[in-house]
């Protein structure tokens, strides 16, 4: 009968040992006096001052508690000896209370907690700051799995309708040489060579084989990658592939680079933020809006890839390199189908499907706007960041996080010094 | 010596002295806490007694702990800084002491009296009421230092009549007397605490 009281003692305390009415007030005590405890063989007077404090905190909950639930302090104690409360796993619950009577554990729990403490702060520096080769691979945990996966989706959605939007372009073209005429102004690409620019069309005609080629344009979807090989020696579709390449540079290394490129998508990058923000958020809203059944026409987007003037810089090495990307971008594309759960080629889904998906493109979108507002919040508190309010408008790329050199070697030998002493810790 | 109340083992009351129970039943464990004035050589001694290297010591700012195992028990000895800005501190860490280890630098004769000052005070303490005493005359392998019955002496150490003390001279450095004085701790204090 005894044993059976003392287990139920036992199980009543160790319940209470994991409840937010014990976790909160002793983790909340030690994230707030744990930074003076450092890895110092000798103890400062003030360890012995904060111990202190913490018995009389765990006296006080403890005593709440046990009169809260009606256990006596002798009831207490044949608990605690009884075998059940010495099993290995109750003993690791008990730790926080029996640090109260050995201040080696106590000081080993606060040093602890204050290289945990420390490490976060870090990668909070890194977060900021950006861009050190490191944090790349330490990133990692920040984002959750889903999260990651979400971003993944993201850019499979972005990819894809800038393939499609390539396409289109591609087959455009072909049509207006075809009769003759080509789209594109001299202001659209000033960079072009001159045998095209002679083709130059009124934009008038533009816009009708516009029209035309995206009809014909939705019966297909398998010859993306040999139409693109033609799209990239036109001009207009330059600025397409560009974004294509750089969503594809940017996401392919690490998951924090797209992460944070997936975030800045709508800022675009420093070479043309029109581009890629104006394919990626001007057409999501527009094709949800009002062409869900043929996603493949993509109206909304050709306005603002018309306002931009092409990038000088970019022009060549988009050229050589997109054949290249296309490929990689239905891989990665078949991938985010997969994950989805779909197992049709995009053009091939049913419109319900594929308004889910462009659902979820639009949430991922928001999701990034969040993402960035909350970045820029972090970097400059003076300027609130609205990308939500506007998503047409590109907003100016974000300050480049890069960091000076000197802060850089600050921050290795930081993450030297903690990775040191966690190593010490832990090893302990 | 105003109020007599014999409050040993317990004197902590309360749900604490149950979590200090609940530790203490495994294992039998001594807290042994090091005292004495700056530049004694406490700290050198809890090296040595840890068996750990004592040639790079440097003057405690606040305090040291080593745990040693010693006839089955487990000592855990508090080594407190001797400096006189810390000394105020000491009498935080005299509660549920078993021993207190006095350290005297046997050679710093202009000092003798300030020592013992320390000491009596110390004794009166109402924390270490009847707290066995031993005393480490230390520095011995010094040409000048002091006897340890001459210092015994001067620190009228026969006159204690409420508690267990001994006199012990060692060279901390060279290790030399500080077994011996283990060996008084673990006769007088340990077998009568099992």
């Amino acid at each position: 009968m005894a044993e059976d009281d003392s287990e139920w003692v036992v199980e009543s305390i160790a319940g209470y040992l994991g409840s937010p009415e014990w976790i909160i007030p002793v983790t909340d005590f030690m994230e707030n006096k744990c930074t003076v405890f450092d890895e110092e063989d000798e103890n400062k007077l003030t360890y012995t001052e904060i111990h202190q404090q913490y018995k009389q905190l765990v006296e006080k909950l403890l005593e709440n508690y046990m009169q809260e639930v009606g256990i006596n302090e002798q009831q207490f104690l044949d608990a605690c000896t009884s075998p059940f409360a010495r099993s290995k796993t109750l003993q690791t619950v008990f730790q926080p209370v029996l640090a109260t009577d050995d201040f080696q554990m106590f000081r080993s729990l606060m040093v602890q907690k204050n290289m945990e403490l420390q490490l976060q702060a870090l990668r909070v520096i890194k977060e900021r700051n950006g861009a050190l080769p490191e944090c790349l691979t330490d990133g990692v945990d920040v984002m959750t799995e889903l999260q990651q996966q979400e971003m993944r989706i993201l850019q499979e959605v972005l990819k894809k309708s800038k393939e499609e939007y390539d396409e289109e372009m591609s087959r455009r073209l072909l049509l207006e040489e075809e009769v003759g005429s080509t789209s594109s102004s001299s202001s659209d690409r000033p960079m072009r060579d001159s045998v095209e620019a002679q083709k130059a069309a009124p934009a008038a005609t533009q816009q009708s084989s516009t029209a035309k080629a995206k009809a014909e344009g939705k019966g297909e979807s398998s010859s993306s990658s040999s139409s693109s090989s033609i799209s990239s020696h036109q001009a207009p579709l330059m600025n397409g592939n560009t974004a294509t390449q750089s969503e594809l540079v940017n996401g392919k290394p690490t998951r924090k680079e797209e992460k944070k490129m997936a975030a800045q998508g709508g800022g675009g990058d420093k070479k043309g933020p029109a581009k890629s923000s104006s394919s990626a958020s001007t057409k999501l809203p527009s094709e949800r809006g009002s062409n869900c059944a043929e996603p493949k026409a993509l109206p909304a987007v050709r306005v603002p890839v018309k306002g931009s003037e092409p990038s000088a810089s970019s022009g060549p090495s988009s050229k050589e390199q997109s054949s290249n990307s296309q490929t990689a971008a239905e891989m990665w594309l078949d991938e985010a189908r997969k994950e989805a759960g779909i197992s049709k080629p995009y053009t091939e889904l049913t419109a319900s499907q594929k308004e889910q998906l462009q659902q979820r493109a639009l949430y991922l979108r928001q999701q990034r706007d969040k993402l960035q507002a909350l970045k820029k919040e972090q970097q400059k508190p003076k300027l609130p960041a609205t990308p939500e309010e506007t998503p047409t408008i590109p907003t100016p790329a974000p300050p480049t996080p890069e960091i000076s050199a000197e802060e850089k070697k600050k921050l290795q030998k930081r993450k030297h010094l903690a990775e040191k002493l966690k190593e010490e810790v832990i090893k302990k | 010596m105003a109020s007599y109340q014999v409050s040993f083992p317990p004197r902590k009351q309360g749900l604490l002295s149950v979590i200090q129970k609940l530790k203490g039943a495994t294992e039998q464990e001594l807290r042994i806490v090091l005292l004495g004035l700056d530049n004694a050589g406490k700290t050198t001694l809890l090296k040595s007694l840890a068996s750990e290297d004592v040639n790079t010591i440097t003057p405690t700012q606040g305090f040291n702990i080593k745990s040693v195992a010693s006839h089955g028990m487990k000592l855990n000895v508090w080594d407190i800084g001797g400096q006189r800005k810390i000394r105020p501190f000491w009498k935080k860490y005299l509660e549920n002491t078993d021993l207190l280890i006095y350290v005297i630098d046997s050679a710093d004769k202009k000092r003798f009296e300030e020592t013992g000052l320390e000491l009596s005070e110390l004794i009166d303490e109402e924390n270490l009421k009847g707290v066995p005493v031993l005393v480490f005359a230390n520095k011995q392998d010094l040409a000048t230092a002091s006897p340890a019955s001459e210092i015994a002496e001067g620190l009228n150490l026969h006159t204690y009549r409420d508690r267990e003390w001994q006199i012990q001279a060692c060279s901390a450095v060279s290790g030399e007397g500080v077994q011996d004085g283990m060996n008084w701790i673990c006769n007088n204090i340990v077998n009568k605490k099992k």
